[in-house]
């Protein structure tokens, strides 16, 4: 239910004065005043007891959430689209648990798939084009992708079609095998704990 | 001709210092990220907002803020005879410059640099005043999509005619040839985005139509913001907050 306390604000209205509170999200400070930047309900957060400013925080939570983005650190649900010597190129489709608006995409080195014996990996024994990879993101990398990695063992390949056309079943942490054709193919797996 | 009846009434019934009726809606457009249907009196216009998203031309790619992008086109069917207007007519471009100007003003681009808000325009019924409803339009879908903005803009006209200080022209006192001055304002603020006259007016004169404009434009923001305090209410509701 909604608190009492709460009231809804749009663009432009007053929130407080800058010497007794400060902009939190939603809110933003001009000429010693806090207005609103958006339209939604109007908090005030406590401040923290360690900080040395003791004002509280006033944030405005908007109704339009917008979807979430990579932030180094998480685990991602990327599908691999290119396979070249020395990367694959992956579209992220799922941030944690939550799926993204907008694709972002992701670039795998072949430095960052597997922890060990890093030099001699091949890109094509470890994905192909269509697999489906959970991987955690290194950094924001450069402006065209994220830079992620599969280099732990819950990362790596977690569901794949083979060439016949079956998913494939996983067989090791280096090979997944079709149940159709029963032909072995090579592919980082990742290890998914039942 | 005349314009303002000896009883003080205007071709249209209104006084000289009457609005015509508003009227918005929002969340017209159901995949775009905000969108506002805005009436005023018989101007009907449609904005649609798609953003902050990716920038789909690298070159165009800004470092430190958002990049803006307007475009402002007349339906067919929005004047009196049905006539194919082409994309990039001087109106158009002039227009969709000067609104994209006038939210840029507003909108918080520092907060989302690489990326691209596009806000289109769309008049359907054309009656006088269309600049001033697409400014409106724009600034209640961009408040409808989330974006951050300082305050909202809000736009009006004002001209003069049989020696009246007129608000809001429609279009047969806008085709009259007297002055036409559009004002946008950021109301809380207290700060003007837009002006624009054509004709020309003697300084003391034009003095009086500008405030006219303002307390339109503040009148506008009164409006708008009910009209955003409604529609945070419905979704609260049916969320069950």
């Amino acid at each position: 239910m909604k608190d009492a306390g709460e009231e809804t604000v749009t663009p432009g209205q007053v929130l407080g004065k800058g010497s007794e509170v400060k902009a939190g999200r939603g809110a933003y400070l001009s000429c010693d005043t806090v207005y609103a930047s958006l339209t939604g309900c109007r908090s005030l957060l406590p401040p923290s007891p360690q900080s040395p400013d003791q004002r509280p925080t006033v944030e405005v939570i908007g109704h339009k959430a917008h979807g979430p983005v990579p932030e180094p650190g998480c685990v991602v649900i990327a599908r691999v689209t290119k396979v070249m010597a020395r990367m694959a190129s992956a579209d992220i489709m799922c941030v944690g648990s939550k799926s993204v608006r907008e694709k972002f995409s992701g670039i795998i080195r072949q430095q960052d798939v597997r922890a060990t014996e890093i030099d001699k990996v091949d890109m094509h024994s470890s994905f192909r084009p269509g697999d489906i990879v959970k991987a955690s993101v290194i950094s924001l990398g450069d402006a065209r992708a994220y830079y992620l990695s599969t280099a732990q063992n819950e990362l790596g390949v977690v569901s794949a079609e083979s060439m016949a056309g079956g998913t494939m079943v996983p067989i090791s942490w280096t090979e997944m095998q079709c149940p159709l054709t029963g032909q072995i193919e090579q592919r980082k797996v990742a290890k998914v704990r039942a | 001709m005349e314009f303002v009846s000896p009883e003080g009434l205007r071709l249209d019934g209104r006084r000289p210092m009457e609005m015509r009726q508003l009227r918005a809606e929002l969340g017209a457009v159901s995949r775009a990220d905000g969108s506002a249907i805005f009436e005023m009196g018989n101007t009907k216009v449609i904005a649609a907002v798609y953003g902050p998203r990716e920038v789909q031309h690298r070159g165009q790619q800004l470092n430190d803020k958002a990049l803006i992008r307007c475009e402002y086109t007349m339906a067919n069917f929005s004047t009196g005879d049905r006539m194919r207007r082409p994309k990039g007519d001087r109106r158009s471009t002039e227009i969709s410059l000067v609104i994209r100007q006038t939210m840029e003003a507003c909108i918080m681009t520092h907060l989302m640099p690489h990326s691209q808000i596009d806000i289109f325009v769309q008049v359907l019924q054309a009656d006088g005043g269309t600049r001033s409803a697409c400014i409106n339009a724009a600034t209640l879908a961009l408040a409808d999509a989330g974006i951050p903005m300082c305050d909202l803009v809000t736009s009006c006209s004002a001209g003069y005619l049989n020696t009246t200080p007129l608000l809001d022209l429609n279009y047969v006192e806008d085709s009259a040839g007297g002055p036409d001055v559009t004002v946008g304002i950021l109301p809380k603020l207290d700060k003007v985005t837009l002006l624009q006259m054509d004709a020309k007016l003697p300084m003391d004169i034009f003095e009086n139509v500008m405030q006219l404009a303002t307390e339109g434009c503040k009148a506008v923001a009164n409006y708008i913001r009910e009209v955003l305090m409604e529609n945070t209410k419905q979704l609260e509701n049916r969320r069950g907050v």
